[in-house]
């Protein structure tokens, strides 16, 4: 008998934070640094967990040793019933040398000898879970390799291609030292959310300290050789991929009956992905993204804001985010906010997605893509905070551009209404205030008229 | 083409309020106010459509204007604004010229202001019993010409009139003063029993009784008749 479909819903979350428990309890111990409603957090085990099941992209920085790396292979193993062996076998590592070939495929030299072309793809390409370290010990030349494979799960090597149906990306990146380099713009605006993986403190560092790191209740050599014999065999990628998936299954299968360990199987990862999707946003929580995106977007003299323009002094709107900023937010934003503020809901229990899922998602998918002016750094970062500067300054924008909205949310509300209204046809004048959205509402009315 | 503030479709909108939305909306309901005063005033006191200058018909309107406008929190600018309403009638569907100017009369005695202004040359028609009863301390300047009985009952107020009056002009004033830039009417100052009037212009008829007051033309007294020694 089928299973009454909130049940399903129901379950399918139990088991989520079932993950998130287990792994925070026994494999990642680390503070709580955020708090929804009444419950706290881990940032980086909790975006971990959305990325992997929004098939997001998540970058997680901090020092080296802090586990940035383990908080991804934990997750990732749990939510796509990986052994934790596969998932370090498909691991790619960021360093100068590193080679295509070595990321995304090579030739079958054996095949090609007999004049046929073949690719042998890495295991990267072909799993759902795709671990990058130190991302940012990539030259900017090579980073450029991996941008197609990181935004659509495009895989190309000579004339072959694989699309990979279902994945997630974690990269790690380290704090700037003499052998890392920049992450280019196009590349580091293709992940969701940067998370930071903190140091957990004197006593919890003691207690990973203690535990023995050659045992992982995740690690199965058995399956783990299945899982490579497979994904080495010569054979078209999707049906390759119906093997992995049936494998999966027994994998999950003896780590519940052997362990008690329940993980996410495709099927449900589905339908809890289709649960996330159909949750509303309320009008406040739409209303203040296009408030925050008005300010990361906007320019009174230029029309928008533009990475090689500047604005100059004594502007109307030098109290907004657009006249601390360099860039402009890019559209990629928003698909980010929506998709894990959406999952954050659905994680808990929540009817529709409202702007405190919004405000605790929001630094996390803002952090890495504002390119902050040189003299607002200046004046921030010599604060007192717990965050790394860019996750520090973005919690504080988000903090700035609430404040404004909650002051002026009924007018904006009204504003975008009366906008409706007038772009259907009603003989209506936009609504007027001092704030970039009314701006770029007036615009949209002009223009649509 | 795709409307981006779909989501706000159902969300109940204000229109733009301007400062100049909000004045023209309260003038709006002042001048409703007022024009349901005139018509109710019509409405008693015109049951046949004819309305005959009697004295007691005239306190019985006035009296009866007084009272339905009362509540109306209203000024000048609504005064001058309800004349151009009975001028051109768009809103008024009938104007007796009776009452409206008992109303309008009414009006000005009971304005917050003392000194009331009525620009009129550009209306077509006069509107009698202008300053009817108008009180000691109010200043009447009527722009424009005048209808019959300007000024009648005068109550110790002064009326300037920068055009012409009709007849009866200061008919039965009791008190104040009335100047007429331009020519009075037939039976200028009848019945009158105190104060003065002023005419600068051509004169067609003084009342026949006149108990007191003295009338002017063009600075020179000419009533009472000065009494000379012979």
């Amino acid at each position: 008998m089928a299973m009454p479909k909130n049940r399903e819903e129901t379950n399918g979350r139990k088991k989520v934070r079932d993950i998130y428990e287990f792994i925070r309890d026994n494999l990642y111990l680390n503070r709580p640094d955020i708090r929804v409603g009444d419950e706290y957090f881990n940032s980086a085990l909790l975006f971990s967990l959305l990325s992997a099941l929004n098939r997001g992209k998540e970058l997680i920085i901090g020092e080296p040793g802090l586990g940035k790396t383990t908080s991804a292979e934990y997750v990732g193993a749990m939510t796509y019933r990986l052994p934790l062996g596969l998932i370090w076998a498909s691991e790619v590592s960021g360093h100068p040398e590193q080679t295509e070939e070595k990321i995304i495929g090579r030739p079958d030299l054996g095949r090609l000898n007999q004049g046929e072309e073949v690719v042998v793809w890495s295991f990267l390409a072909q799993l759902p879970v795709k671990i990058v370290d130190e991302i940012n010990r990539l030259p900017e030349t090579k980073q450029s390799m991996i941008l197609d494979g990181v935004d659509r799960g495009n895989w190309e090597y000579l004339n072959d291609v694989i699309i990979n149906e279902e994945y997630c990306l974690f990269a790690t990146a380290n704090y700037q030292d003499r052998g890392t380099n920049t992450l280019i713009a196009p590349l580091i605006d293709r992940f969701d959310v940067m998370v930071e993986s903190g140091h957990p403190g004197p006593d919890i560092a003691l207690l990973i300290g203690m535990k023995d790191r050659h045992e992982n209740v995740l690690r199965s050599p058995e399956y783990e050789r299945n899982f490579q014999e497979i994904l080495l065999e010569r054979q078209d990628y999707h049906e390759k991929m119906h093997l992995v998936e049936a494998l999966c299954n027994r994998f999950g299968d003896h780590m519940e009956k052997e362990f008690h360990i329940k993980m996410l199987s495709k099927t449900e990862r589905k339908r809890i992905r289709d649960c996330m999707e159909k949750l509303p946003f309320d009008l406040d929580a739409n209303a203040f993204l296009r408030t925050m995106i008005a300010e990361l977007s906007f320019c009174c003299k230029y029309g928008q804001k533009r990475s090689d323009e500047h604005c100059e002094e004594g502007c109307h709107y030098t109290g907004f985010l657009c006249y601390h900023i360099k860039n402009c937010i890019s559209n990629r934003f928003p698909t980010s906010v929506r998709t894990y503020s959406q999952s954050l809901a659905w994680l808990m229990g929540d009817e529709a997605v409202s702007i405190d899922h919004m405000k605790a998602v929001l630094p996390y998918t803002l952090a890495h893509r504002v390119q902050w002016k040189d003299e607002f750094i200046s004046q921030k970062q010599a604060g007192q905070r717990r965050d790394p500067l860019q996750i520090f300054m973005a919690k504080e924008m988000v903090n700035e551009v609430y404040r404004r909205y909650n002051e002026q949310g009924h007018r904006i509300k009204n504003a975008l209404a009366v906008a409706y209204q007038a772009l259907s046809g009603k003989d209506l004048e936009p609504i007027e205030g001092d704030h970039p959205i009314y701006v770029e509402i007036k615009r949209d009315i002009e223009e649509g008229r | 083409m795709i409307n981006p503030f779909e989501d706000f479709k159902e969300y109940p909108y204000e229109k733009k309020k301007i400062p100049l939305d909000r004045i023209v909306q309260a003038k709006e309901k002042v001048m409703e106010q007022i024009v349901e005063g005139y018509l109710k005033l019509v409405e008693e006191e015109v049951k046949d459509l004819v309305w005959l200058v009697e004295h007691s018909r005239l306190i019985k309107a006035y009296s009866s204007a007084l009272r339905t406008i009362q509540k109306i929190d209203y000024d000048i600018d609504d005064i001058e604004e309800l004349c151009l309403e009975l001028d051109k009638g768009d809103r008024i569907p009938y104007l007796i010229s009776g009452p409206a100017g008992i109303y309008l009369a009414a009006l000005c005695n009971n304005a917050k202001e003392e000194k009331i202004q009525l620009r009129l040359h550009e209306l077509k028609r006069a509107f009698h019993f202008l300053g009817y009863r108008l009180p000691e301390g109010k200043t009447l300047i009527l722009k424009g010409n005048a209808g019959d009985f300007i000024g009648a009952s005068l109550s110790g107020g002064k009326i300037i009139v920068e055009g012409s009056a009709g007849n009866w002009a200061g008919a039965g004033m009791i008190d104040g003063d009335l100047v007429i830039t331009d020519n009075a009417g037939q039976n200028t100052g009848a019945w009158m029993s105190g104060g003065e009037i002023h005419i600068e212009g051509h004169i067609i008829g003084i009342g026949k009784i006149i108990h007191g007051g003295r009338i002017y033309h063009r600075g020179n007294l000419i009533r009472p008749y000065e009494t000379t020694t012979r």
